[in-house]
């Protein structure tokens, strides 16, 4: 196994046998679930209790197919109003000319009635009204609300991961140079493998909590019954996902490594990072921004703009259908900024991380070879 | 056989930074299969840096450093043990796996590593702790470990900067005993140190460090043989100017006479003493260490 492996295989292990690591994951999965099924809970009711006095069942079935509805009989109007007092029903119709609610009546289940009620009152007439054609001549935009929301979560996950992992490699960095490991590391490995192994492992950590969050995520909406409401396309989302989680870290945990190396104390690693955490915070803001308005103009061009489109354009992707030569030329553009960083934050790394004491100065070191 | 070749390395000033440090002004040095190389010199003489540079730790700005007369690459750096002199491991890994890991990135096989880790573990006395963080253990006891990390791939060559500092007398002999094993073994040990009468009792030869140069270097023997050796006679009660014509000084404590002569025939002055009185001492003395390194860096 070459020095590479070797480094990345050590900071894997290290990590996954802390408490920190195991607690922290099986938190994320109880988040993700959590939230997966908060529509559920939380959200408009899919189900009705109905009740009658001396009515007919209305055919609300028939209007309404997604929805349940369960009806009961009360024997009169005093017995219906305290069940409705109860919260027992949510409405009872009494005499097939009105409905008990307590307080305003949903206004799904209203329109609902008063038009099922119209409906069997014209058809007991002889009338009968074919439904109105309803045709889009733009977007298709029945998952608006759904893309919305999947977009919101995503970013805020890319960036809850990419902000965590990203401040490991930095801590790391300095927890080797302050402690003049790094003095026998280098001479058994060269400082790329040294600092590449570092970024592998830690990002694989990262790759595995996000696979967490997404597949606890999916698979308790489809435990749900949410993920009825998805929008098509979800399997290549996640796969784009990953992508740009894989891009945005490489991007941001090459330049974290450089700028760790330049202190040499743990508790200087807050400071000399904020640079760095300001430039992802910004890229968090822009691509949350765009969550509201996908389609705009500083939505699409920041979403070809490294490091910004690591996070942009998975909203967008998630918000808005893309074609593919956009998400192709936006992740070109990633990748030849990432191996940019790359390059620079290996330069940085090789020259500051065996100079200890103070913290060093970003122009001086790039200035002395 | 190692080579250092007139290696030489400034470090640039800067703003907030020291001056512009000349710290290696053109060192040479060579050391043999089985030897003991002690390396000493004042603080901040280039000891360090020199190791570093050997370790590829540091590039030299000119100069080179060969070993068997190529010049030595990151795959034969591999194949060395290093002791750095700021010691470093990770607090919070075992000890076993840790040493484990170093043997690995030095090139060992999986089954290899864990074989020479129990067996070093065992010769240091730290077979029980093997499983304990680094943290835990004492700071001898991680001085042990640091050691296990330079020794666990078998190394061709150990370079061991300080490794006898803060040690106490017993963990010095312990420590000198495995890198005289390893020594008879054929590894040649380049040590630095500032304990020069460890340095003479362990070391086959010596090197001086002053201002980043070797001011002298060789056997302990040979540095004393290039000393002036200087007689010393202590003569009891003898008559006064018997070391009239003599060379050297004569210094008098109570009846006690000693002479102090170098160069001068020493047959001569034994017999004048013979004669001046009761002869309680003569002999040519040696140099310790210490003076010797005191003369070569003054």
């Amino acid at each position: 196994m070459n020095g590479l492996m070797l480094v990345a295989r050590r900071e894997i292990t290290t990590q996954v046998r802390t408490k920190g690591f195991v607690i922290g994951l099986l938190i994320t999965a109880l988040l993700v679930a959590a939230v997966s099924f908060a529509p559920k809970v939380l959200g408009g009711d899919d189900s009705y209790t109905l009740g009658t006095v001396n009515s007919q069942q209305l055919p609300l079935q028939a209007a309404a197919p997604d929805t349940t509805f369960e009806w009961r009989a009360f024997p009169d109007e005093g017995a219906a109003t305290q069940a409705v007092l109860d919260g027992d029903v949510d409405a009872v119709l009494v005499n097939g000319s009105k409905v008990l609610t307590d307080g305003k009546i949903d206004d799904e289940l209203g329109v609902l009635l008063q038009s099922v009620n119209r409906e069997v009152k014209l058809g007991a007439a002889g009338v009968s009204i074919p439904p109105l054609q309803m045709q889009s001549v733009g977007a298709d935009t029945r998952y608006e609300s759904a893309r919305a929301g999947i977009a919101v979560v995503l970013v805020l996950v890319l960036f809850m991961l990419i902000m965590g992992q990203v401040m490991m490699v930095a801590m790391g960095v300095v927890e080797e140079k302050g402690s003049r490991i790094v003095e026998i590391l280098l001479s058994t490995v060269r400082p790329w493998q040294l600092l590449g192994g570092k970024i592998l492992g830690l990002g694989t950590l990262g790759l595995i909590n996000l696979v967490t969050i997404l597949v606890v995520g999916l698979g308790s909406a489809m435990a749900s019954g949410i993920a009825t409401d998805f929008p098509p396309g979800i399997p290549g989302l996640v796969a784009a996902v990953l992508v740009w989680f894989v891009l945005g870290y490489a991007f941001f945990a090459a330049l974290a490594a450089a700028f760790g190396s330049l202190v040499s104390r743990q508790e200087e690693v807050g400071s000399v990072l904020t640079p760095l955490t300001m430039l992802v915070m910004i890229t968090y803001f822009v691509a949350f921004y765009a969550t509201n308005d996908a389609t705009g103009t500083l939505a699409t061009v920041v979403s070809y703009i490294p490091p910004f489109s690591s996070m942009v354009m998975p909203v967008r992707m998630a918000a808005t259908e893309v074609p593919l030569w956009q998400v192709g030329a936006s992740m070109a553009a990633m990748v030849l900024a990432v191996l940019a960083v790359l390059a620079f934050g290996a330069k940085i790394y090789e020259r500051a991380v065996l100079r200890t004491g103070a913290r060093l100065k970003l122009g001086d070191v790039l200035r002395t070879k | 056989m190692l080579e250092i070749n007139e290696l030489r390395k400034r470090f640039a000033g800067g703003p907030g930074a020291p001056a512009a440090k000349i710290a290696l002004d053109g060192i040479s040095f060579a050391v043999r299969p089985g030897e003991m190389f002690g390396f000493v010199g004042a603080n901040g003489a280039g000891k360090t840096t020199t190791m570093r540079i050997v370790m590829g730790v540091l590039q030299a700005d000119s100069g080179s450093v060969t070993l068997r007369g190529a010049p030595l690459s990151p795959d034969d750096r591999r194949r060395f043990g290093y002791m750095p002199e700021e010691r470093g491991l990770y607090q919070k890994m075992r000890v076993a796996e840790q040493i484990e890991y170093f043997g690995r990135l030095h090139g060992m096989s999986a089954t290899a590593v864990t074989k020479a880790t129990d067996d070093l573990l065992e010769q240091l006395g730290l077979t029980e702790r093997k499983n304990d963080a680094v943290q835990a253990l004492s700071l001898g006891n991680q001085q042990r470990v640091q050691l296990a990390v330079a020794l666990v791939h078998d190394p061709e060559l150990l370079i061991l900067d300080e490794p006898f500092s803060g040690l106490d007398p017993i963990a010095v002999d312990a420590l000198a005993t495995v890198l005289q094993e390893r020594c008879r073994g054929g590894v040649p040990v380049i040590f630095s140190s500032h304990q020069l009468e460890l340095v003479e009792r362990l070391c086959d030869s010596v090197g001086i460090v002053s201002a980043g140069r070797m001011v002298a270097e060789g056997a302990v023997a040979d540095l004393r043989a290039a000393e002036r050796n200087e007689l010393r006679v202590v003569v009891r009660n003898p008559a006064p100017g018997w070391a009239d014509g003599l060379p050297g000084t004569v210094t008098v404590d109570g009846d006690r006479h000693t002479l102090r002569a170098t160069g001068g025939d020493d047959q001569e002055i034994l017999r004048r003493a013979v004669k001046a009185g009761r002869v309680e001492h003569f002999g040519a003395e040696q140099p310790s260490l210490t003076e010797i390194f005191k003369e070569a860096v003054a």
